[in-house]
């Protein structure tokens, strides 16, 4: 038979909390959390035989879980997590692996947030739990990540305001350094915005599930981001940067008004 | 009955006795049924609290900080009655092949 290893009572509280937090609603993993606070810190309880006399810590956090609840989590999880590593793939590598006739790349990111946001909003107002008040942590979050989209956006804005493709003012290599760069920081930003968005979605589960809000935000900036970098590559040069910017910006405000309102549904 | 209605049965009947708190209850079960860890008779005891057989309060520990006492409710006595029966009918079951 496996030896089972021993743990410290804070390791064990630590191990159990992690996952029951991951099983359960915010308010019946914190219940379970005080329950088993306070049986391991018992003054009779030997730390010595903790794992032998309550059981491995996720085991333990298994037998309270729903199953059936819990698979489905699993299954919305997983579709969720796919769609944030296509954001992160496209936004690294400006192309993607798999080509539909019926439809122009540049909208492939635009579908991961079009099923992202109503699966997860609806799952987690109807599974997830409000678990105190709002985190200033969170809006703290949501203004960066907010001011760093904007940021890009309005910068790759200035960037195609003074391109004019058919003459190329006499400063071309700083402008080109100019667009090398922001290349770059769409690529860095698309991934952490991802990845941003993959720390609201394990948040919203495991304490609040207004961290949501943080996984719209960081999902709607990623596929904005994809989609811009996707028209870059297809652009046509025949069109100066104005005409570009205005198509773009066409298409990109109502993307960015539906995240943000996506963002205010996840809030309340 | 299976073993997990077994160890109902006797949280219930330990119950019964008086509110208790976790480790309280968790301990002497785990005494009477070494193989089964404590965590499964807690999990078991917080789908009875789900199921409305036990409620919950709290009050002062021995010195140290409060804690959380489990009591019986009627539904949770009702459940022990049924319980109770189904256990001596098994024990006459099997009594009737001559077991001790």
């Amino acid at each position: 038979m496996k030896q089972a290893k021993p743990l410290t009572k804070e390791q064990y509280l630590k191990k159990f909390s992690r996952a029951v937090r991951w099983r359960l609603p915010p308010q019946e993993s914190e219940d379970a959390i005080s329950d088993y606070r306070e049986l391991i810190f018992q003054e009779e309880r030997d730390e010595a035989k903790l794992v032998e006399e309550l059981g491995e810590p996720v085991q333990a956090a298994h037998l309270l879980t729903d199953v059936k609840t819990y698979r489905r989590w699993l299954k919305i999880f997983a579709v969720l997590a796919v769609g944030l590593f296509l954001l992160a793939k496209w936004a690294w590598m400006a192309r993607s692996s798999v080509y539909l006739s019926f439809a122009e790349e540049w909208w492939y990111p635009v579908w991961v947030m079009a099923v992202g946001l109503p699966l997860s909003l609806y799952w987690f107002r109807r599974y997830g739990q409000k678990n105190g008040p709002l985190s200033k942590r969170l809006l703290v979050s949501l203004a960066v990540l907010l001011a760093a989209g904007v940021g890009i956006l309005l910068w790759f804005e200035r960037l195609t305001g003074i391109v004019l493709w058919e003459q190329l003012p006499d400063g071309a290599q700083q402008l080109s350094d100019q667009v090398h760069l922001w290349l770059t920081a769409e690529m860095y930003a698309g991934v952490i915005c991802a990845l941003t968005a993959l720390a609201g979605l394990v948040l919203a589960k495991c304490y609040d599930r207004r961290w949501l809000a943080l996984y719209i935000l960081g999902v709607t900036v990623a596929a904005m981001l994809g989609f811009i970098i996707f028209h870059l590559k297809y652009m046509n040069l025949d069109y100066s940067g104005a005409e570009m910017l205005s198509e773009l910006t066409a298409r990109l405000i109502p993307i960015g008004a539906l995240g943000l309102l996506g963002t205010g549904v996840a809030l309340c | 009955m299976l073993k997990k209605d077994l160890l109902e049965l006797c949280l219930l009947q330990l119950l019964a006795g008086g509110d208790k708190y976790g480790y309280e209850v968790l301990t002497p079960l785990r005494a009477a049924f070494p193989d089964t860890q404590e965590s499964a008779i807690y999990a078991l005891l917080r789908g009875l609290g789900k199921a409305g057989c036990t409620s919950w309060y709290m009050a002062p520990g021995g010195g140290g900080p409060d804690r959380k006492y489990y009591k019986l409710t009627p539904a949770g006595q009702a459940r022990l009655e049924e319980l109770r029966d189904q256990w001596r009918v098994m024990r006459d079951a099997i009594a009737s092949f001559g077991v001790e």
